[in-house]
């Protein structure tokens, strides 16, 4: 049993300790929240103005996502969607991680997928969406194709400028030590090489389930996108509201459970650890 | 046994020839000093003398199993603590853990690093903690020849010449040989048992130095004295007298390393 004078001391401890932690959590989680707070607002507003006819209220859009989250079709959608997309980026991410290592230690292979690069950034995602209904159908393999056709290439531009931009004098003191070239490209390139693709695949994550709900939008095939596209047919705007607040939900979970954790990991020590 | 040869040694990067038929040799247990003016392949010659470059032509006659090398600007990872920097060169072989500990103990022991700073990453240590860890890095694979590449070019006076007082004492009681590349004669003459000087565009070495006694037992007068002395010798007057308008390539180009350098 502590003795009073014990509790007490703890007690005046906490007592100067507690004004600091909640100005901390304040500075921390202050702005974003104001941020929240504003945007809400501005959306309340606008449902005053415009009625819940064109724009339901955030209150009556959550009760929307409750009633999609309460039905096992609503799971199931958000399943096929985030499926999708986590298969797309893992195909991308080897088709075009995999062209990016290659073309960024090979001149010649980074010289010769440079034009295919870029044609590839260039076209619209909409344009591979129509083109690939009219390849495949209306199928899953059309979707996935579609998510990996359009985010591969910035992931292959990632790994590239990631293998172009490492600091190869570490390499250099690797091989005064009589490192081999795979344990150079292993505890050395590859380690930077990771770093530098965080951001990376932060961007491609979003883009990813951009693609995905539009395709399944346009396909009609089972997702958040294909809920969305009944919810127009239906002029039923909850649901539609319901949909992208799932997906941006969903965006932001796989984002603080998957990406910032990996770049936190992978990452830190350019972000200076002192 | 710690000696090296380098026989004949000629190198071009993107066909601008950066050594020229140069020729050096080290006998077992010598700490050679190379200077020359900026830009005359010093680096170049450490990086083939460290096995990173491959010479166009010439051999290399290396007298001892291993070598360390210890790099201007350090190369620490700087994803990995200092213990993990400084045990970095034995997990590329196939020791057992215990004895990586070991060693790396040792070499942390051998440099004075404390052992609360071996958990800290390289941004968390100041100039001098940084040299220290490199150099243990080099002493950790129980080298019998070092190859210093102008490590304490960065280092503010004082803290240099407590590295330098560290590589003495090393070299001391280990006993090995060496390469120290460096531009500062001072540093030249104090530890080294002999100065080669090296031609502004790489064409072989001019000539050497002998400064008087042996590294670590001279005074300070005597260092003074030949580096005063040195500074008129004609081997000399390109490092003392340098314009670096007359530099062939940029030598400042480190960040890529040495085949992308001079």
């Amino acid at each position: 049993m502590p003795s009073d004078a014990s509790l007490t001391a703890r007690r005046a401890e906490w007592a100067e300790m507690l004004p600091i932690l909640a100005a901390r959590a304040a500075l921390r989680f202050g702005p974003p929240a104001l941020g929240i707070a504003l945007f809400l607002a501005a959306w309340q507003a606008a449902h005053w103005h415009y009625g819940a006819f064109i724009l339901p209220s955030p209150w009556q859009a959550l009760l929307a996502v409750w009633a999609t989250l309460s039905s096992a079709s609503g799971w199931a959608a958000l399943g096929a969607t985030f499926g999708r997309v986590g298969l797309a980026l893992g195909l991308s991410g080897l088709i075009g991680g995999g062209l990016g290592l290659v073309a960024g230690y090979l001149w010649f292979a980074r010289a010769t997928l440079a034009p295919v690069a870029t044609i590839l950034l260039g076209m619209p995602a909409t344009a591979w969406v129509i083109l690939t209904m009219i390849w495949f159908g209306p199928s899953h393999g059309s979707i996935l194709f579609t998510i990996s056709i359009v985010v591969g290439p910035i992931l292959y531009i990632g790994t590239v400028d990631a293998v172009l931009t490492r600091d190869r004098r570490l390499e250099d003191m690797a091989a005064s030590f009589g490192a081999s070239w795979w344990a150079r490209f292993r505890s050395i390139a590859l380690r930077q090489i990771l770093s530098s693709l965080g951001p990376v695949f932060g961007i491609a994550l979003a883009l990813g389930f951009k693609v995905a709900i539009m395709a399944e939008l346009v396909t009609n095939v089972a997702g958040l996108g294909a809920q969305m596209a009944r919810a127009r047919a239906h002029m039923d705007i909850d649901l539609a509201l319901a949909n992208v607040a799932l997906a941006v939900a969903g965006l932001v979970i796989i984002e603080h459970l998957v990406i910032r954790p990996f770049q936190t990991r992978l990452g830190a020590w350019k972000r200076g650890a002192a | 046994m710690s000696g090296l040869t380098l026989a004949t040694i000629s190198h071009s990067f993107s066909g601008q020839r950066v050594l020229d038929t140069v020729s050096l040799v080290i006998r077992p247990g010598e700490l050679v000093a190379l200077v020359g003016p900026s830009g005359c392949g010093k680096s170049t010659l450490a990086a083939i003398a460290g096995g990173i470059v491959k010479p166009d032509q010439g051999r290399i006659l290396r007298q001892y199993q291993r070598h360390g090398m210890v790099f201007q600007q350090w190369r620490l990872l700087p994803w990995a603590s200092a213990r993990d920097n400084i045990a970095y060169p034995l997990t590329l072989g196939k020791l057992p853990r215990a004895q990586i500990t070991e060693r790396t103990k040792a070499a942390a022991q051998a440099v004075a690093l404390l052992p609360e700073d071996l958990d800290k990453l390289p941004a968390q240590l100041s100039g001098g903690m940084r040299a220290r860890v490199a150099i243990a890095r080099a002493l950790v694979v129980e080298p019998e020849f070092l190859i210093f590449d102008e490590p304490f070019a960065a280092l503010d006076p004082a803290l240099r010449r407590r590295m330098q007082d560290l590589v003495l004492s090393l070299a001391k009681s280990r006993g090995f040989g060496g390469l120290f590349i460096t531009h500062d004669l001072y540093e030249a003459a104090r530890l080294s048992h002999r100065i080669a000087v090296m031609d502004r565009q790489g064409k072989g070495i001019l000539g050497s130095l002998v400064p008087p006694g042996t590294p670590g037992a001279r005074s300070e007068a005597q260092i003074f004295d030949f580096t005063q002395d040195a500074r008129n010798d004609p081997l000399l007057h390109d490092l003392v007298n340098v314009d670096e308008r007359a530099i062939a390539l940029d030598c400042a180009c480190d960040t890529l390393g040495f085949q992308r350098c001079c």
